[in-house]
């Protein structure tokens, strides 16, 4: 095949898409709690593993099938980040200091840093470190010359759907506007009368749950251990400094601009790449944008 | 000199410590010696990176790179370059490299930078391996390297240059002005502290010495693997110790060395899964419960001020 090939062929697209797709939803949850609080949470990639390891057992041992799995493993997601929450960071965010101070946000993210390292070295304990996969809705269908296997396709359609539901919601529900609000100004948010809290419990509990449910998703499709889920915690991060924080149609295009570059970069180079390529572009995502995310924001802080 | 000996109690502590640790190779086994050398390495790696990231809050994530870039040195030069002349030069060139990344990586605030650095870690982690793997070399073998004592006591020397080091940057006037763009970079930066310039001299003086510290341990181990001397692992290793120590003197990190070597020691290298476990763990309860670290709790309570003159107690 020629580079010219590789490039025009709807195969490739057809995986930057499901790729994209994926990391739009992961980013999603991740910009919540992100936007929200303040907080980078770098155990977002782990709670993806976990969701995976969820899809796995129910699959292998009770025979369920991942799809009807998701809304569960979505659910205990969910329960974890409530949680984690209530436990730790309830405290830490009502503390005399208030988000947007550096030393608690550096604080904050060595907390998650902390418990990423606890999710996977105790998921590789229990589990063992070695790698899982299992076949499921794997029938190859044919559109126009492309081929996708069932699971792709599924994976596809389920985060698409995923990401527009929760983009609908936050745009037109009331708490979509008090999350929006305290994105855009926490403090002013809370005089006039929107439950802070209430919608930072809710974030960390949409965010847990919808990485949960990527997880579920990325299961189907390959291989993944106890150590797979730091580059799609990377990988949200990119998505969400490209696209901007609290902006559902932007975040959606650099996710998918993303996969467009995974694949096909992985497809032009080899395979050895692709973790050149991820941490790349979080470098230089992150070296555009040195006052982290949305510069023009910071003000507000 | 008072960060790291206020009484007599702590220059007893610090005495007895450099007694054990200089005589040991003439008294105690390779086994043992082994672990000390462990323990004289942390130290050099944690005080190294207090210069930067306790001093100014600048939290790196990514400590590791100039270690993997120092030991990768000395395997890429090995017996084509005398020595000595290798370890120096992966100081330098770790040193270089910070000074080269240092403006652009040390504009990002806060919790990006500390993201940022580990991003960069991996990123050269990663393109070594890529390197390493396109030239067709899976891992490398040292022949040749020199005995345990002389790795021990290049490690020696490099600990107490670190501790210096610390102890001179804390006490300086450079180091005030380290702490006070950790309290207010703006409110510093005001007041006519260069900044940019001292967080970019505090970045190159803490990148020299894990340089020459992985070229030191590529002899320990002689036996080269990219994934390892890149190990993230090291990086939170440090912080750990750093933050379970506590204070931004030579002494707190000191204290937390001593206590996650043992630890280290122990389950690395037999139960590397549940270590790290333990490690995450103090890292999320010192950072939540205990954020000024072990010398937090020892100095805890207030000493009763009493009006004298300071000589009495420079003891």
């Amino acid at each position: 095949m020629t580079v010219l090939d590789i490039l025009l062929s709807g195969q490739l697209l057809f995986a930057a898409l499901v790729t994209g797709s994926l990391y739009a939803l992961i980013a999603l949850g991740l910009n919540l709690v992100y936007g929200t609080m303040r907080m980078l949470n770098v155990a977002h990639g782990d709670v993806v593993m976990l969701g995976a390891y969820g899809a796995y057992w129910g699959f292998t041992l009770l025979d369920i099938p991942p799809l009807l799995a998701a809304p569960v493993v979505a659910g205990l997601g969910g329960l974890l980040g409530w949680a984690l929450y209530r436990g730790i960071f309830q405290r830490m965010l009502s503390g005399g200091s208030g988000a947007g101070n550096n030393r608690l946000e550096s604080n904050s993210l060595l907390l998650f840093f902390g418990l990423s390292i606890i999710l996977q070295n105790a998921t590789a304990l229990v589990f063992t470190p070695n790698n899982r996969a299992y076949n499921y809705l794997d029938t190859v269908y044919h559109f126009g010359g492309v081929a996708m296997t069932g699971n792709r396709l599924a994976a596809l359609l389920v985060a698409g759907t995923a990401c527009i539901a929760v983009a609908v919601f936050l745009s037109r529900s009331v708490f979509g506007l008090a999350t929006r609000a305290v994105i855009e100004r926490r403090e002013a948010a809370h005089i006039v009368g929107v439950d802070v809290d209430y919608v930072q419990r809710l974030s960390f509990i949409l965010g847990f749950g919808s990485a949960a449910l990527a997880g579920v998703l990325i299961s189907m499709l390959g291989q993944f251990s106890p150590f797979s889920g730091f580059p799609f915690t990377i990988a949200g991060f990119i998505v969400i400094i490209l696209g901007g924080l609290g902006n559902t149609m932007a975040g959606l295009l650099a996710a998918l601009l993303l996969g467009v570059i995974e694949t096909y970069g992985v497809a032009l180079t080899s395979a050895n790449m692709r973790s050149v390529l991820l941490y790349g572009a979080f470098v230089a995502a992150l070296l555009l944008f040195p006052n982290g995310l949305f510069a023009g924001r910071a003000k507000s802080r | 000199m008072k960060d790291l000996f206020p009484n007599r109690w702590w220059t007893l502590l610090w005495a007895c410590c450099l007694l054990a640790l200089a005589v040991l190779p003439f008294v105690a086994n390779a086994y043992v010696v082994g672990i000390g050398l462990t323990v004289l390495m942390w130290i050099a790696l944690t005080q190294s990176w207090c210069v930067l990231s306790k001093m100014t809050g600048y939290v790196s994530l990514g400590h590791v790179v100039f270690y993997g870039i120092g030991a990768y040195l000395v395997v890429v030069t090995w017996q084509e370059v005398p020595l000595p002349l290798a370890i120096v030069g992966a100081g330098l060139l770790a040193a270089l490299v910070a000074a080269l990344v240092g403006l652009p990586v040390l504009r990002v605030r806060g919790p990006y930078f500390v993201i940022l650095t580990f991003g960069l870690a991996e990123l050269v982690k990663y393109t070594i391996t890529w390197i390493e793997s396109a030239s067709g070399m899976a891992s490398r073998i040292l022949f040749g390297a020199p005995d345990l004592p002389v790795i021990y006591f290049s490690m020696f020397a490099l600990a107490l240059l670190s501790v210096a080091m610390l102890t001179w940057v804390s006490s300086s006037r450079f180091g005030h002005g380290l702490r006070s763009l950790r309290e207010n970079e703006e409110a510093a930066e005001t007041l006519g502290v260069p900044v940019v310039r001292y967080k970019l001299i505090a970045f190159v003086l803490g990148a020299a010495i894990p340089g020459m510290v992985g070229a030191i341990m590529a002899l320990r181990s002689t036996y080269f693997v990219v994934g390892q001397v890149f190990d993230p692992m090291i990086s939170v290793t440090v912080i750990a110790m750093a933050i379970l120590g506590g204070g931004d003197n030579a002494r707190g990190p000191l204290l937390g060395v001593i206590f996650l070597s043992l630890l280290s020691e122990l389950l690395w290298v037999n139960a590397p899964l549940l270590y790290l476990v333990i490690l995450g763990a103090i890292l999320m309860v010192f950072v939540l419960v205990v954020p000024n670290g072990l010398l937090g709790l020892f100095e805890r309570k207030p000493v009763p001020v009493v009006e004298r003159p300071p000589t009495d107690s420079a003891a």
